[in-house]
């Protein structure tokens, strides 16, 4: 019997012995009788057309499978519908999926796959960012344009792309089951998304498609969208040969073909008066590669986020989703919210040294604070504790002290502060009119199974759930079930995405288990519950106005560091991090994901390098793309304000992203500290620094 | 085709095969052991890691002619061991798993570490730890784990 | 159809090398990534291959009045607790990818590949490296400096088999290594120094210095170690620009997916500088 006092006191996480005993099974380890294997023929230039394509002689058992199988849409089902399941013979990125050859042994299709010959009309690639597909903006107050006499500071910044880099890869199997249902089990994030876009492309009934989620190592986002275009693949493979069909990408195929963090360009501008800012403009452009996705919801969220933690009453907001032949980005972990905090925190910085005020003093001067209007003239309806959560971490962090000293001293030392939020659910309207999320707790004697599509990607959805059920129908966790979600048992309770889960999820779960709770002496039942949105909600996603979100988890980073002056590599030293996520429903499952949440967000501030050349990824393995090791990590010191939220189950807001939406600003600001120059771009490599140091000059 | 002969998880295992392919491979496919994991293929990440004589190695990168004669432990033959008891315990102790893809191999080096140097610092945890990649943790609870499993060793290591 | 020999002893080895066309595999760490297909596929070599780190006599590390004898075929990990090896290269080997690989990898097999970002090969310069070759019917020493002639090219005939790293005792009154990489740990140098001097009297009476992944090859030049070995040690401190100007022409770094030529010629010689700053004695 697990007493549980407090909801936030930690238990051990339910799947960790079969995790470190080597037993839990990823879907590579997933072996099937009669097994099949894939290999994907991607196309070898980055934009024309297929003139022709010749195929060898396939032997027997071995098959190509292309858009001629499709029997649905062509089209992989996501927000903006613009990525083909397999291309016809439009060709608008490098390695853009042609065909699948499917047989039983891997060196035969490796040979056939190298003797396929295609012929390419070659045309012109775009990389420039010219070609706005989704344009937006918005205003609040008097907007930016009757304050143009002021005095205007204007700064322009940059970030890059950011690979996930789950350590498991992506992959699949699909298997036939009878009477032409194709079941598909893979390391996903939402097996909705996925079993929507496969009975589309397979032009099927609802009752035809199952999906299964295996054990998932790792996703931040990555295993959001991109595997819909996996599984399309897959089954219509698996619906044409109907064999079970194993497709797991290796390292490098993963990485120069799935969804990157979109890279940004992002101008702002204050006008000052009186050494303050009254009037804020925005504009940002992302980079959505050549296919659109999800890319307008990346860019909302970002534009959502263009005041930062700050209230200024009047601004213009403006963004562009820009097409180019490039591979085609997604999802990650802040879904742009990370590229315009890095921005504007700089920006708040920038311009407090231009106008010579003390940028602490000035930021804390205009931190929203309760009642206040959002950048969307929704409203701020929960405390804000973010001055408390400031005093903590200049307390614990002696940050004061040092960043006057690190100004000071030639040393190169430097410490540097972030202050962020993180919108959580999804953007807009998003959860009433799209999702409708569903769960069903089914009681049988004494034993509930918890019935949600939400995934345990390693943020412990899985013990949290168990958790939450078992406290509020005290009882033992023991008798909570929570298997991997099969869309066969579970009703739609939307995407594994957005800090969503706990919050609005979890919110769903504990309704229906304080339902289960009153009618506990009924032998064997089900109740199911869907989303019902606080009526106080509002949002018109047309005009970017109201309530973007339900809640708002906020969050303080402090980084201190020591940068080389020989090589200009930057020495990571400690973190200090204060977060409100309203509550923990694991303090040690919250704590984990401060961590690498952090750690993601100081990789991408500090050491993570991608780029493209010519339509190319550079980097296309963990040798060249850099992620921190263990010794590269800095210790870590977080503290967690309770802030109960009143939808949210014990009063949990989201956790997922809020950790990654700061570390780059504050490593980036630490840096700018330690050497005494302003910073535009991240990643702020040793090489970036040098050129500051010479001044641009090389 | 060639006779190998080795030591696996403590039994001698006789076969015949082609000497031309990685350890990971011939764990994975002709023994089922799944507990290594195909990361990166490039020795890079650290998820394939078994060890050899007692010795962290990355399978993926080990060819199976240079494990003839040798011994190999998988994480599913340590986790037999009394040692792994205190490790696991350590790991669930202080948060050490996520996702769980890095874990064996986490847990591989761990052991490799403890066994040459039973009382590391947290700099020599940190160069034990330097080759497996975690993308969840941060590693903190990681290192965290290590030390906690070294301070319960008592005598086993 | 690839076939692979697995000697049983080091003679049995060199007949295969001169009766065959194969590629010689040490640890592996290197040549399987490099000739990898895909998962569950065989190793994708495209000749031959004999697997030699199992052979006895290429695993021993012993010294005489000279030399330190270093078996091509000792792990890099062995070699870090041997104390007979000299400090430097000891200290070089531990910046060296991951306790993984450094348990499998060796020196022979980092020299066969005579990548120009090798790092044990800046530091195996500096300490003026030996080789042992050996063939069937032949024994012969070459410097590391004369076997490595380009990017991944070196003076091996077909036949032919590293045998032994070779290094001459020598005493320093300070060794250094410095590796630039782009992570702390587990990457491939974006540059390298390696440096090593003695002071007798104030007077530098011996001096070497080489950088790697500046170059095709490791660069070093004794022509200007010739010129500081007799300078006091005071005259050098204000010297160190124009020495620092004498290597300028030798730093000849490229662009790649990992940095840029700037960056690497500007570190390098920032090194440099810092080095001959702070000569002790």
């Amino acid at each position: 019997m697990i007493f549980l006092k407090d909801i936030s006191t930690p238990i051990n996480k339910v799947d960790n012995d079969e995790k470190m005993s080597g037993k839990a099974k990823y879907v590579a380890d997933i072996k099937m009788e009669g097994m099949l294997y894939a290999f994907t023929v991607r196309s070898s230039i980055v934009k024309g057309r297929i003139v022709s394509i010749t195929y060898p002689k396939i032997p027997d058992g071995y098959f190509v499978v292309d858009h001629r199988d499709i029997l649905g849409k062509n089209i992989v089902k996501v927000i903006y519908e613009d990525m083909p399941v397999f291309t016809k013979n439009e060709i608008t990125y490098l390695y853009e999926p042609i065909s699948l050859l499917v047989g039983p042994d891997k060196e035969v299709l490796s040979t056939l796959v190298n003797q396929i010959e295609i012929i390419y009309e070659e045309e012109e690639p775009v990389f420039d960012w010219v070609d706005s597909v989704i344009h937006y903006h918005f205003e609040k107050g008097k907007g930016f344009e009757v304050f143009s006499d002021k005095e205007i500071i204007e700064y322009t910044y940059e970030t890059s792309y950011q690979e996930q880099a789950y350590i498991e890869p992506q992959g699949f199997i699909g298997y036939p089951e009878k009477d032409g249902k194709v079941t598909l089990v893979g390391s996903i994030q939402c097996p909705y998304y996925v079993k929507n876009a496969v009975i589309q492309a397979l032009g099927v009934r609802d009752d035809q498609v199952r999906v299964i989620q295996a054990m998932v190592g790792g996703a931040f986002g990555g295993k959001e969208e991109f595997p819909s275009l996996l599984a399309c693949q897959l089954a219509v493979a698996v619906q044409k040969i109907k064999k079970p069909i194993k497709i797991i990408y290796e390292r490098e195929e993963d990485m120069l073909v799935t969804t990157k963090r979109h890279p940004s360009r992002i101008t702002l501008k204050a006008a000052i008066e009186n050494k303050k800012i009254i009037a804020l403009s925005a504009n940002a452009g992302i980079d959505a590669g050549a296919n659109i996705g999800l890319s307008g919801v990346v860019l909302a969220r970002a534009l959502l986020a263009s005041t930062g933690a700050y209230t200024i009453d009047n601004i213009a907001v403006s963004g562009d989703v820009f097409k180019t032949n490039t591979v085609p980005n997604g999802a990650f972990r802040g879904f742009g919210a990370p590229q315009m905090f890095f921005a504007i925190e700089m920006f708040i910085e920038h311009v407090a040294k231009k106008i010579g005020v003390d940028s602490l003093d000035f930021r804390r001067s205009i931190l929203a604070k309760q009642n206040d209007l959002t950048s969307t003239k929704g409203i701020f309806r929960d405390p804000i504790l973010m001055p408390e959560m400031i005093d903590k971490a200049l307390e614990v962090s002696d940050y004061l002290r040092k960043k006057d000293e690190y100004s000071k001293s030639k040393d190169f030392k430097g410490i540097g502060l972030s202050l962020f939020f993180h919108g959580c659910g999804f953007t807009g309207s998003g959860e009433k009119n799209v999702i409708k999320a569903k769960v069903r707790l089914k009681k049988e004697l004494d034993q509930v199974y918890i019935l949600i599509a939400a995934v345990d990607m390693g943020q412990g959805v899985k013990t949290s759930f168990r958790k939450l059920v078992a406290h509020i129908l005290d009882i033992d966790i023991e008798q909570v079930i929570f298997n991997n979600p099969d869309t066969d048992f579970v009703p739609d309770s939307g995407p594994t995405v957005a800090s969503r889960t706990m919050m609005i999820v979890g919110g769903i779960v504990a309704r229906a288990a304080k339902e289960v709770k009153e009618r506990w002496n009924e032998a064997s039942f089900v109740v199911e519950k869907q989303y019902e949105q606080p009526e106080y909600i509002e949002y018109d996603e047309a005009t970017f106005t109201g309530d973007a979100y339900p809640a708002y988890s906020w969050g303080v980073n402090i980084v201190e560091v020591e940068v080389d002056k020989l090589s200009y590599q930057v020495h990571i030293k400690k973190s200090w991090s204060v977060y409100d996520v309203g509550k923990a429903i694991d303090e040690r499952i919250v704590i984990g994901q401060a961590d690498g949440g952090l750690a993601q967000g100081l990789g991408y501030g500090y050491l993570e390098v991608m780029n493209h050349k010519n339509g190319k990824i550079l980097q296309k393995n963990m040798t060249d793309y850099i992620i921190p090791t263990a010794m590269d990590m800095c210790p870590m010191e977080t503290y967690l304000f309770d802030n109960p939220y009143a939808y949210g189950p014990y009063g949990a807001k989201g956790v997922g992203e809020l950790s990654l939406i700061g570390g780059a600003p504050a490593v980036a600001k630490a840096i700018e500290n330690a050497i005494n120059k302003n910073v535009y771009k991240i990643p702020v490599t040793p090489e970036y620094i040098m050129e500051l140091m010479n001044d641009g000059e090389n | 085709m060639a006779k190998i002969s080795f030591v696996l998880n403590g039994k001698t295992v006789e076969f015949e095969s082609d000497l031309n392919r990685r350890l990971l491979d011939v764990l994975r496919d002709d023994f089922n052991l799944t507990g290594p994991k195909e990361g990166c293929g490039e020795g890079e990440c650290g998820a394939c890691a078994v060890l050899m004589n007692h010795e962290i190695v990355n399978s993926c990168c080990t060819p199976l002619a240079n494990v003839i004669g040798k011994s190999i432990t998988t994480i599913e033959g340590f986790a037999s061991t009394k040692r792994y008891v205190v490790i696991k315990d350590a790991f669930a102790k202080t948060g050490g798993v996520q996702c769980g893809f890095c874990t064996p191999g986490m847990i591989i080096a761990t052991e490799s570490l403890l066994n040459k140097n039973p009382h590391p610092t947290e700099y020599e945890i940190k160069i034990g730890l330097s080759g497996n990649l975690c993308r969840c943790t941060g590693y903190n609870l990681i290192v965290e784990a290590v030390k906690e499993a070294a301070k319960n060793g008592e005598g086993l290591w | 159809m690839v076939n692979a020999f697995v000697p049983k002893n080091l003679n049995h080895c060199l007949e295969i090398l001169n009766d065959q066309n194969v590629r010689i595999v040490a640890g592996g760490t290197d040549i399987l990534i490099q000739n990898r297909s895909h998962t569950s596929m065989l190793i994708g070599f495209k000749s031959d291959v004999v697997y030699i780190a199992n052979l006895e006599e290429l695993n021993k590390i012993y010294e005489d009045d000279e030399f330190i004898y270093i078996g091509s075929c000792v792990s890099l990990e062995k070699i870090i607790e041997e104390t007979k090896v000299p400090k430097l290269l000891r200290d070089t080997i531990l910046e060296m990818a991951s306790p993984a690989i450094r348990h499998t990898g060796t020196l022979g097999g980092n020299i066969g590949n005579a990548s120009p970002a090798g790092d044990s090969l800046v530091s195996l310069y500096v300490l003026d490296c030996e080789l042992e070759i050996k063939s069937y019917n032949n024994t012969r020493r070459v410097m590391l400096i004369d076997f490595i002639q380009g990017v991944r090219k070196i003076n091996l005939e077909r036949n032919e088999l590293i045998t032994k790293i070779i290094l001459p005792k020598a005493e320093f009154t300070n060794s250094y290594f410095k590796k630039v990489g782009p992570r702390l740990t587990d990457a491939i140098s974006k540059l390298s120094f390696s440096g090593a001097y003695k002071v007798n009297k104030k007077v530098i009476t011996d001096i070497r210095i080489a950088f790697g992944a500046v170059s095709k090859t490791i660069v070093r030049s004794k022509e200007i170690e010739n010129r500081i070995i007799g300078l006091k040690i005071k005259d050098i401190a204000g010297m160190v620009n124009e020495i620092v100007s004498w290597y300028e022409p030798l730093i000849k770094p490229i662009d790649d997916q990992r940095s840029n030529k700037e960056y690497r010629k500007e570190v390098a010689l920032n090194l440099l500088r810092d080095f001959l700053r702070n000569l002790e004695g």
